[in-house]
């Protein structure tokens, strides 16, 4: 019994894993917004109207992705609608802080459902989260932790796992700062767990007193979970990564701390580091790329052991081809440690 | 005579813009729905919703009637609902589910519990029953003549038929539980509601079965769609043929009175008391729903 | 009562609203509409109201109006205030 349904429209949750046919409706229906299908994605909320899909929004854990309506069905209720039921999807498998992607064009829309953008890639980006007081309130606990002093530097990483590599770029960082912010990353799509990360880290640097460790939160932008489904060039799908994490870092997180610096390990040199060298330069020194007051980016080469440059994924190679002798010739002793016991 | 309950429009208790729009419908009585119609999920919510949507002076003044259909009482939400729409002064409790007259009995101690703790005047709140099974059916009369709170019964067919073995089809299914219903109302002196018609785009076949349960004596109808509403307010509307004759033995009633007479005729045919309060009946009814338009 | 857990109630449909709660320290009201220039200030006015009724102390409340009338804006507010809340119990003499 369906009340005042003189057009019936059902929402379902659909599992494209399981249901090929509907997967194969939904990759049409992006196509038709000139969308892919994120590889991230496999729960869908549906739209459907006898039986054929007709709208659809995806949810990869606390983000939305590949929201597509039918050119046919735009301009009404349905939108509305569809994003409400995706986001209590989401509420009922507890996430209520969500993320979305979006074009610029689509930023109104999105602000009629609840979400407010944080930072914007122009004509190619925004990010989007459903409070108005989300990065606000992260700022203010990062606040918290400010340090005094008119030289402030920021180093962001993954440290998967930690080398000796990075305690060199913490131990040079600190020594040209009056305070130092680490921040690692938080995701869990790298070889090691984050709280082993993290905790490698901290044993690393016992020896560093001017320095605050961070969880990296929603806010340090991992590319793991950044979206690949509406931006089909690669330099294209990168300028807006960067930009995004970079903005973010930039516009909310420097400010909070007061950040003046941030350093990173120069990549052996090529073309392509040298473009990505540049391009962070441009987001975070550049007066045209945001309004913020401009962050030093300082490039530290990186150091080397028996003429190899020491990185943390030439360690997962030897470790890959139980060159052990070797990786300890790369890691500091905390770090070696963890790894004989986890070896065994 | 007490204005008609013909149309009773059920409203999703957990549906904000339908709850805020209903009365432009004009429905003799509108049904605000806390039980199927609402998720287990969003039984809070609706609750809530329903509860401060009566609180809308609109609805007083436009003289729709308000219903709530609650949860059953041995659900975890049925008295919950109970102490909400009665304190927000919900006219009609919609007992769903009820099988005898024992139900109303605990359902109307609640009701005066609460009325009495709000401060509303015991006897206020009326109850309306909703039959669905066949033991509902067979208790009818026990059930329509329970309390005196009771303004009406009424049939719902998707539990009962399902509780019969048997399915929805030309109406002969519900034939009996019908008659069963309607007698029981008319022993009660209470009214009598027909089953919702479920299928709201096929218009020919809500008239023809709107039509029927007219002709068996009911007083109206559960609808879903506001579509619906005008399709039966014309149906229970009289033809202009009928109303003249009504304003006529009215009319010969009066002169009939006014010298005296025991016997009233007209046109040579004697109208005698039932014919009297039938025609008076048609014409007070011809107020709301005009005249029949024909197609 | 206190906010101690995030909660949501309503929806993002037309005529309705959708109102989501979080911890906090002192009440915090954001509120966002479609309708915001016109009717902004007796939305806050209607939200602030049941907050107080409910004696909210701590919460931050955001709200998202589609155009709700106020009777459902007090419903959601009351619905999601209890439903993230400490103190569950409902005192009917003063919600309405």
């Amino acid at each position: 019994m369906s009340y005042f349904s003189d057009t019936a429209i059902d929402y379902l949750v659909v599992n494209i894993t399981d249901m090929p046919n509907d997967c194969q409706q939904i990759k049409q229906l992006l196509k038709l917004a000139n969308l892919d299908l994120d590889p991230n994605v496999t729960c869908f909320i549906v739209a459907k109207s006898d039986d054929k899909i007709i709208a659809c929004a995806g949810i990869d854990r606390n983000i939305i992705k590949c929201v597509a309506i039918h050119p046919d069905y735009q301009g009404n209720q349905l939108n509305l609608t569809l994003i409400d039921k995706t986001i209590k999807y989401a509420y009922e498998k507890g996430y209520f802080h969500l993320f979305l992607y979006t074009k610029p064009e689509n930023q109104p829309f999105f602000k009629g459902c609840g979400f407010y953008p944080i930072v914007e890639v122009p004509n190619l980006v925004v990010l989007m989260e459903n409070t108005p007081v989300g990065i606000k309130q992260y700022c203010k606990q990062l606040a918290l932790q400010r340090q005094p002093g008119a030289k402030i530097g920021s180093i962001v990483m993954n440290a998967n796992p930690f080398t000796k590599g990075h305690q060199y770029l913490i131990n040079y960082a600190a020594s040209q700062c009056d305070w130092l912010h680490l921040f690692v990353v938080n995701e869990d799509a790298s070889q090691f767990s984050f709280d082993d990360r993290l905790k490698l880290v901290k044993a690393g640097t016992t020896s560093v007193h001017n320095l605050t460790i961070y969880p990296s939160s929603s806010y340090i932008i991992s590319k793991a979970t950044f979206p690949t489904y509406f931006l089909k060039e690669a330099a294209k799908l990168d300028q807006a990564y960067m930009g995004i994490d970079l903005l973010i870092f930039r516009n909310y997180i420097a400010p909070a701390l007061h950040i003046t610096h941030r350093f990173v390990g120069s990549e052996p040199f090529s073309d392509v580091t040298r473009a990505y060298n540049d391009s962070m330069r441009y987001w975070l020194q550049d007066e045209k790329a945001s309004c913020y007051p401009a962050i030093e980016l300082v490039e530290i080469e990186r150091i080397k052991e028996d003429e190899m440059i020491i990185s943390a994924s030439l360690v997962r190679k030897y470790l890959a081809q139980k060159e052990y002798e070797k990786v300890k010739q790369l890691v500091p002793p905390s770090t070696w440690d963890y790894l004989q016991k986890a070896l065994h | 005579m007490k204005k008609p309950r013909r149309s009773m429009l059920f409203i999703p208790g957990a549906n904000a813009a339908m709850l805020s729009t209903s009365f432009v419908y004009k429905p003799d009585s509108i049904m605000f729905d806390l039980e199927d119609a609402v998720s287990v999920k969003e039984k809070d919510s609706a609750r809530l919703l329903v509860a401060q949507t009566l609180q809308l002076p609109i609805y007083k003044q436009s003289g729709i009637e308000t219903v709530v259909r609650i949860n059953a009482l041995n659900t975890p939400y049925g008295l919950k609902d109970l102490e909400a729409v009665v304190r927000a002064g919900v006219e009609v409790v919609r007992l769903p589910m009820t099988n005898s007259a024992d139900d109303i009995h605990e359902l109307e101690a609640h009701v005066e519990r609460i009325e009495k703790e709000c401060g509303r005047p015991v006897g206020s709140t009326k109850l309306m029953a909703a039959v669905e099974s066949a033991l509902g059916v067979v208790n009818a009369v026990s059930i329509a003549t329970s309390s005196p709170r009771l303004m009406g019964i009424a049939l719902a067919a998707f539990d009962y038929l399902v509780d019969m073995q048997t399915e929805r089809g030309d109406g002969t299914e519900l034939f009996y539980a019908r008659c069963a219903v309607l007698h029981a109302a008319r022993v009660g002196k209470i009214d009598a509601f027909d089953v919702v018609y479920g299928n709201v785009n096929d218009d020919e076949g809500f008239i023809k079965e709107a039509t029927f349960a007219k002709k068996l004596g009911f007083n109206g109808k559960s609808l879903i769609n506001p579509r619906q509403i005008d399709l039966l307010h014309n149906i229970y509307a009289p033809t202009a043929k009928e109303l003249d004759y009504a304003k006529k033995v009215v009319a010969a009633a009066e002169e009939g009175e006014k010298a005296g007479l025991g016997v009233i005729s007209l046109n040579g045919k004697m109208i005698d008391a039932p014919i009297i309060t039938r025609a008076q009946s048609i014409i007070e009814l011809a107020k709301y729903s005009g005249v029949r338009r024909e197609n | 009562m206190k906010i101690v857990q995030e909660a949501t109630a309503g929806t993002l449909e037309s005529s309705d609203l959708l109102v989501k709660v979080q911890p906090n320290q002192g009440v915090e009201v954001i509120v966002n509409s479609d309708v915001n220039k016109q009717f902004g200030d007796q939305i806050r006015k209607v939200v602030n109201d049941t907050l107080k009724i409910l004696n909210v102390t701590d919460g931050l409340i955001i709200i998202d109006d589609k155009g709700a009338l106020d009777c459902a804006i007090k419903a959601r507010v009351e619905c999601a205030v209890l439903r993230g809340a400490d103190d569950q119990q409902l005192d009917w003499s003063k919600l309405l």
